[in-house]
Parts: C-alpha cells; structure tokens; sequence
C-alpha cells in the first residue's frame, strides 16, 4: 500500500529521488568537525523564531498606546507567554550567536573559496536580512531603547545622497520614529523571516550543488564522504541538544541579561535615555559607525564593515586550500580579527570617553586593515609556504586547481577564436 | 578548549559583567511569601500613595496567597479586577512634584543595578549640613524621603527601615517578573531533560559512526 502510494507520487513528484539525492544520501565530507554543526543550528532558530514569533503575534498590538502593554499582557496573562517572549527574545541572540559563528568557521577554513562563492554570497545576503529583520523587531516592544535605537538608525540615512532627508521620513512614515514606523516595521517583521526561508532555500541549492567543505580543505575522494543520513543526522541532533541546553540555561535562567533595563520604560519621545546602545551583535558595527568623526563616512564605513565579507573570494589571493589549517599567517589574522572585534562591541558599548573613541578608531583601523591586506600577505604567505614546503596532498590539489583553471582558459580560448 | 570557544565566552561575559557599573548596596531579593507580603503591606503604606503598579491587580495579589483579608482592606469597593493605580492622581501628582512618580510594576527591571539601585536610591536618602534632604543615587530626584532615612535614625531604626527596603524590593521584584518562581522550576525540569536526551544523542552517534572505522 505505501508502496503504492509512493510510486504514484514519484511518477508525478520526485520524491523519493529528491530525499535521496539531498537528505539520505547527500554525500558529505567524513572529517567535517562539531565546527560544521552551525549551518543546521541556524535552521533550528530560524523555525523557533517563526513558531514563537506567530504565536506572540496572534497577542500583541502594534500601536504606541498600546505595545509596551501588550508585552506585559504576553508576560503576565498569556498561558505560556512569557516563555514565548523570552524564547523569542533570547532567540534572536542564539540567532546571531550561531550565524556570527557559522561565519568565523567559514573565514577560518576558507570555505568561501572556489566553487563556493555563490553560496557565500547568499550567505551574506542571509546575514543583512537578518539583520534588517532584528533591528525591526526591536521596535516592537516600544521601549526605551526600541523607540531611540530605532531613530538614531533611521537617522543615519540622512547620508543618502541629495535625497536624505526624503528618505528618512519615508522610511519613518512620519517626521518622527511613531505610530506608522511601528506598524510598518510590524508588517515587514513579520515578513522578512519568510524571505529568509526562501533565501535559505536558495543557499541550501547552492551548497548542494557545490557540496560542503571540509576542514583539510582539500577535495576529498569518494570513499572519503559519506551519506548525510544516519551520520549527520545523529551529529546535529546530539549538536541540537549542546544547543538547546545552553539556549535553555539563558530563556530560564538569566533570560533579562541580554535586555537593556532602559527597554523596561515605555518609550518616551521628550526624554532622551542617557545611553543608547543596539543589542550585542549590533555592537561591533556601532563602534565603527561611532569611530568616524563624520556621519556620512561613518555610515560608509558600518555598511562597508558588514559588506566587505562578500569580498572575501577575491581579496584572499593563496591558492593554498583549507583556510587557515596549512596557513599560519592566515591564522594569525584571524584571531586578531576577532580580538578586533571583541574589542569593537566593548567600545560600542561603553559611554565613549576620548580614550575609548581613540581605542575605537584604532579599531576601526585594525577592522579594515585585516581585509585590505588579506591579497598581499596571502600571495606572500604562499610563495613562503610553498618554497618551505606543504603537504604532497596539498601540492597536488594546488596543481589539479591549477590545471583546471588551464583547461577552462584554453577551451575559453578556442571557442572565442572559432566565433572571430 | 579551543580559542576560539575561548574568545566567545569571554566576550558573553564581559557583556554581562559591564551591567553593574556604579557603586550599589546589595539586597538580598527574598522570594518566600511572608516576605513579598510585608513588601506588598509596606508598600501599600508607604509609596502607594503616589506611585501606581498598573500591571498588577488586586486578585494577582489573592492569587499569589497574599491574604485575602488584608487585600480586601486596600482595595475596599473597588473590584478585584482593578489594578493597582496610585491613590493620588497624576495631575495633582504633577503638580505637586512637578514630574510624574513612575509606573513601580516594572522598576526592578527598569534601572541599570536591577534591584539594588531601587534598594540603595531607597536607602540613600540623608540630610545635608544645610538641612536639605538629598540622594546619594539620585541627588535631584523629587520624591521625598519615603522610609525617613534622612531623619538621622538610630541603629534600631536603621535596621527597620533596612528591613521594609528589603522587603519592598522583594515585593517589587515579584510585580515585575510574577512567573519566575514557574520559570525555574520549569527550567530545572527542561534542562534534566535535554541533559539525558543529549546524552542518549551522544552514545547513539558513537555507536552509528562506530560503523566507519
Ligand atoms: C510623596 C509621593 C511619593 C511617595 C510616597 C513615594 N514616591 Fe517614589 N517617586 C515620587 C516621585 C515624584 C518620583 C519621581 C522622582 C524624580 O524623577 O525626580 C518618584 C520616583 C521613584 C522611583 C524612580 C527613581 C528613578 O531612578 O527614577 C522609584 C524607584 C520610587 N520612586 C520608589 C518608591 C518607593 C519604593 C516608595 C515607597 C517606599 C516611593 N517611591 C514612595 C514620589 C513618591
């Protein structure tokens, strides 16, 4: 009988070849690390996020009289409400937490590199998405520090070339952040995780279309990879459940750490909070924003200091493979990198003082110098590695790259010379 | 440990450990009843006068087992149903302060310090040599000296004003988050739960990936 079922689905669906191809059979690299668990973690949070996020949204209000309300009747009232919220909450740290994460293995390993580029592209179009998504959501509770976040932020598009002004009220819907900056931001937070969905579709075609990497970075011959199901599926849920335990340890434990107590005010447009600090993952790229004494180069330079991840591809010139695993300066930089950064969310926090402006400049500097010399220290790293000497697998991987980048060149050649 | 794990931590507890900036009294919150029903009384009589807990009511009060009788006593004609509103009111409290007394369903959460500002900014009122009574926390506030610690108390007194600080910041502490008590007993159970669960993950995925070798 089920068997019936399924071949009637599968002449009309691929079903059973779609499960095999990408879930059960899916070949994946044996030597992937607990490191490679953060990719199916970011999927959990993002159907917890969705889950806590509708049931919350069937009992709160988006209007200034009556959100912050709202919230208390969720903590107070509501069957369960006050696990949803602090679920919810938590979980755009636990969010953050795993993508920032999920980012530093990629940097770390080079997994960013050819044939990769499209997935990390998708990747970072994940990450603004999920970042214009919290930043919405923060409004929502109608704090203190939503109201004040919200328009120092929006502030900042005053940038925009000749139309600044313009676009702030549009983006406000009003002079001021109010009534139809919430229901807007609403509308749209409640919209955008379902394009995240899509785009993570998106990204899961391309990383099954290129396949994972691995931590030896090196092409890994078939004996080596092996079915996605059982082995990975084991991994992430025993993963899921580290997870879990210290996702659980915030939501019931300590569950107001990472809220502002200015958040527990409703918001008050007459007074001005004397601290006004965005959530920790906002953090590094504040201090940058706050670094250059000129807000238009400062909002040039925040955007640039998310965007030029992107970059990555092109900026790291070694052929080297496997990221910082054969590549000691490539290390090094790495850990300063986030040093640096750890750094920068301690100065974006802070009340700034001429000495911690200093230290965030500096900084700041730091921040961009580690992309902009990441092409000549990793063209020189190579030449030294390789005179030193690499692995043979390595060498022999750096050749076969080599050899194809030969052929694609030459065929490339051909055909331009039949069509002239 | 991996440094990496290592540069993590570190940063998640530098977050929480920048919080606390100011010098603060420590209050011991107390979470039992007869505790929070001394706050709640001592409330009642000495801030309520000006200062509303609008998220509370009167039957979250009786819910809570604060007694019923007492609770009929504060509210009087008024419904169960109402909540905890300030007996003065907020034009005539404006005017005679100038600002508005806030909203208390919330103060524990609402300042820098939690629970120790409210106890210290309760705790720090004195007398100047000039005879003005002032804020050590909050030198410009506008309320006055709630529990009469600027009137120079002796060490008995001083006890006892400690003592109502105490527990009027448990009560309060309560009004802000009226489900942590369910929150941590829920949590223990949560967490012993995914412990095993996990731990069972563990040993499935050492038995499956056995297989390989
Ligand atoms: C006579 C009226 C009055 C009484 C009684 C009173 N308050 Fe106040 N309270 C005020 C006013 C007015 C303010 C606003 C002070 C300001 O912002 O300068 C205030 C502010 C506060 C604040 C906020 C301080 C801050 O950091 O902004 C707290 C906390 C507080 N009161 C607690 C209490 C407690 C607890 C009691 C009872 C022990 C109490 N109050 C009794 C009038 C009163």
């Amino acid at each position: 009988m089920a068997n019936n079922i399924m071949n009637w689905i599968d002449e009309r669906f691929p079903l059973t070849s779609f499960v095999k191809h990408d879930l059960t059979d899916y070949p994946t690299p044996r030597n992937l690390s607990y490191w490679w668990n953060f990719g199916f973690l970011a999927g959990i949070v993002l159907v917890l996020q969705l889950i806590t996020g509708i049931f919350l949204a069937m009992h709160y209000k988006a209007d200034v009289a009556m959100s912050f309300d709202s919230i208390q009747h969720i903590m107070r009232d509501v069957n369960y409400g006050w696990l949803l919220r602090y679920m919810h909450a938590t979980g755009a740290s636990a969010f953050f937490f795993v993508i920032f994460t999920h980012m530093a293995r990629t940097l770390y390993y080079g997994s960013y590199r050819a044939p990769r580029e499209l997935l990390w592209w998708t990747g970072q179009g994940l990450l603004l998405l999920l970042m214009a998504t919290a930043f919405m959501g923060y409004l929502l509770p109608w704090g203190q520090m939503s109201f004040w976040g919200a328009t120092v932020i929006t502030n900042l598009f005053k940038a925009t070339p000749f139309i600044g002004d313009q676009v702030v009220i549009w983006l406000r819907g009003d002079y001021t952040v109010g009534d139809a900056t919430l229901t807007r931001f609403f509308a749209l937070h409640y919209l955008m995780p379902f394009v995240i969905v899509g785009a993570v579709v998106i990204h899961l075609v391309a990383l099954h279309s290129v396949k994972s990497s691995n931590p030896s970075g090196i092409d890994l011959a078939a004996k080596d990879n092996i079915p996605f199901h059982p082995y990975f599926t084991i991994k992430d849920l025993y993963g899921l459940g580290i997870f879990l335990i210290v996702y659980s340890v915030f939501v019931f434990f300590m569950p107001n750490s990472l809220m502002e107590p200015a958040n527990n005010i409703p918001a008050n447009p007459m007074v001005t909070p004397n601290h006004i600090v965005p959530e920790w993952y906002f953090l590094p790229f504040y201090a940058i924003l706050r670094s250059v004494p000129n807000m238009v180069g400062g909002v040039i330079a925040m955007g640039l200091s998310v965007m030029l991840f992107a970059f990555m591809p092109f900026l790291d010139r070694s052929r080297i493979p496997g990221g910082a695993r054969y590549r000691p300066f490539y290390r090094l930089q790495f850990y300063l990198f986030l040093i640096d950064m750890v750094l920068l969310g301690w100065v974006g926090y802070v009340h700034p003082t001429d000495q911690t402006i200093l230290i965030g400049q500096v900084a700041t500097f730091v921040y961009f110098a580690s992309f902009f010399f990441v092409p000549m220290i990793s063209k020189m790293e190579e030449s030294w590695l390789i005179k030193r000497g690499l692995p043979a697998e390595v060498m022999v991987l750096i050749d076969s790259e080599a050899n194809e980048i030969a052929k694609k060149q030459l065929k490339k050649n051909q055909r331009n010379g039949v069509q002239s | 440990m991996n440094v990496f794990l290592k540069v993590a931590l570190l940063c998640s507890l530098s977050v929480y450990a920048w919080g606390s900036e100011e010098k603060l009294d420590k209050v011991v919150v107390e979470k039992d009843l007869p505790s929070i029903e001394r706050g709640a009384e001592a409330l009642m009589n000495s801030c309520h006068s000006c200062h509303s807990l609008k998220y509370i009511k009167y039957r979250d009060l009786i819910a809570f087992g604060i007694s019923k009788q007492k609770v009929d006593g504060w509210r009087g004609e008024q419904p169960l149903d109402t909540p905890l509103m300030a007996q003065m009111s907020e034009a005539d409290a404006e005017q005679a302060f100038s600002t508005k007394p806030p909203d208390l369903s919330l103060m524990t959460k609402a300042r820098d310090g939690d629970e120790n500002y409210l106890y210290s900014y309760l705790l720090a009122y004195y007398t100047t040599a000039e005879g003005v009574v002032s804020n050590h926390i909050f030198p410009t506030t506008k309320m006055p000296d709630p529990l009469g610690m600027s009137g120079s108390p002796d060490a008995a007194q001083h006890a006892v004003i400690e003592g109502q600080a105490r527990d009027i910041v448990s009560f309060l502490s309560w009004a802000a988050d009226p489900h942590e008590a369910e929150r941590l007993q829920l949590g223990k159970y949560i967490i012993g739960y995914l412990l095993v669960l996990t731990a069972l993950f563990y040993l499935v995925k050492k038995q499956i990936w056995a297989r390989l070798k």
